[in-house]
């Protein structure tokens, strides 16, 4: 696989939308070449960071305004986002779907961040994940449970630990403990989206709790490597 | 290729071996190392043996027989070592880790009635016909469990499908998980269960136990509830992957 074929496949890569072929073939790729990895961890920023975002509730005012938008493109809705979308391609700025992606995503992010700071309602921002191992970590979620925090501790020093062993892996090897935790970094990402909006929901705290041990088993397995 | 299975009923010897390693609760026999080795030996246990298999890469299949004695096969890669321990009735069977994924496959047939703990990184798992406790740790694995009447199973992998055919016991805990891939499990139909179901991000489908499914408490994620009178605890976790339960 080359760096273009792998950067037109890498934002289905991230959704966890390929086939199992291709998902080998991309993660072989991935484990030799620096530039492709950078464009994954740029884009698994990003959708971390936006999952990390506070939902925001439009006024009644602007829904209103939504509505009647909406009321007035009924008649050929498809035509206009059609020529839009013919003129963004005449334009040629060479940019492959992924960086669409990214960018369109970037857009998104920066809409969120006005639509906050306007507010201004003195809630904290998070600061933006580093990476996928250190996202999931992020203590996005307050966690008074003493539990989670032991497990964050526990997961901190094996994360190093196998940081600085995975440099001697065979690719293959670093790619299985990659994926894995990309996995389970995901799942965390996920729980905690979903604890933002309903705390109280004792389930997803009982999931995110497991997927903590489950990140320290893994750890824990590759740790032995 | 030098021969190495060995057969305890007929080496007084290696029963001898056993049985001091039992005493002394310690023992080790190392084996292989050979170019494209081969693994082969037959344990001869005293009563129900606990079978620990530990595998790096490469599918584990465990079938139950009707002798008792183990039997254990392997087929390695040059690079992985495979050891072995034996403990009295505790029989530990493992490819060695090095910094690549080597791999080996391992074929074993033991008595219904071992007690399995089965650990792997990558490839596939199967167990058929077992009673014994049955344990199974992977990080990607699909696990394929099937005619298994065991007081207690633990099936917990990060990625793959976990595929369960067998009985619950009363009392018993039957807990399945994996962080991606789907559960299938079938029950017979008049196995009564306390059921805990939770998917993170797909769909829960109890098939036809949904309509006799009691006292069941639906959220967005999680299903619980208890089938007939209840008894057996069986707990189904799937962040990114379906959970279908079937009747037999």
């Amino acid at each position: 696989m080359v760096c273009t074929e792998c950067q037109e496949i890498i934002s289905e890569y991230i959704d966890g939308a390929l086939e199992l072929g291709e998902q080998v073939n991309i993660e072989r790729h991935l484990a030799d070449c620096e530039s492709c990895r950078a464009v994954r961890d740029d884009l698994l920023q990003i959708v971390h960071f936006s999952h990390q975002l506070p939902l925001q509730s439009p006024s009644p005012a602007l829904w209103s305004r939504i509505r009647s938008d909406v009321d007035s493109l009924h008649t050929g809705v498809w035509s206009r986002p059609q020529r839009w979308l013919a003129r963004v391609r005449a334009l040629n700025f060479n940019l492959s779907i992924p960086q669409l992606a990214a960018g369109a995503a970037v857009l998104v992010v920066v809409v969120s961040l006005s639509a906050i700071v306007s507010q201004r309602d003195g809630r904290p921002l998070q600061p933006a994940a580093p990476s996928v191992a250190s996202a999931a970590n992020a203590d996005v979620t307050p966690l008074s449970n003493s539990d989670f925090q032991q497990l964050e501790k526990q997961i901190s020093s094996l994360s190093a630990t196998v940081e600085q062993k995975k440099t001697s892996w065979d690719p293959e090897l670093r790619s299985e403990y990659e994926r894995n935790l990309y996995y389970i970094d995901q799942s965390l990402v996920e729980c905690r989206h979903q604890l933002k909006n309903n705390p109280a929901d004792d389930v997803s705290q009982e999931l995110m709790l497991n997927a903590y041990r489950e990140k320290v088993r893994l750890l824990d397995s590759f740790e032995k490597f | 290729m030098p021969q190495l299975s060995s057969h305890a009923g007929r080496r007084p010897r290696f029963l001898i071996s056993i049985i001091i390693a039992g005493v002394l609760s310690s023992g080790t026999f190392a084996v292989s190392g050979e170019s494209g080795s081969r693994f082969e030996r037959t344990y001869t246990p005293q009563g129900p043996a606990h079978l620990t298999i530990s595998n790096i890469n490469g599918t584990i299949r465990v079938v139950a027989w009707e002798k008792k004695t183990i039997s254990a096969r392997a087929n390695a890669a040059p690079s992985v070592v495979i050891e072995d321990q034996v403990m009295g009735n505790d029989i530990e069977i493992g490819a060695r880790r090095n910094l690549r994924l080597g791999h080996a496959d391992f074929e074993v047939s033991a008595p219904p009635e071992t007690a399995l703990t089965i650990k792997n990184y990558v490839g596939e798992i199967e167990l058929k016909g077992f009673n014994g406790h049955v344990s199974v740790t992977s990080i990607d694995s699909n696990v394929h469990l099937v005619n298994i009447d065991s007081p207690a199973v633990d099936v917990r992998v990060t990625t793959g499908d976990i595929y369960f055919d067998g009985e619950l016991h009363d009392g018993g805990a039957y807990s399945f998980q994996s962080m991606k891939g789907d559960l299938d499990i079938t029950l017979p139909s008049g196995t009564p269960f306390n059921l805990n179901a939770r998917a993170l991000s797909e769909n829960i489908n109890l098939g036809s136990f949904v309509n006799s499914l009691t006292g069941s408490s639906r959220g967005p994620k999680g299903i619980a509830g208890t089938h007939l009178k209840g008894g057996p605890r069986l707990t189904l976790t799937s962040y990114a992957g379906r959970i279908l339960l079937h009747k037999k």
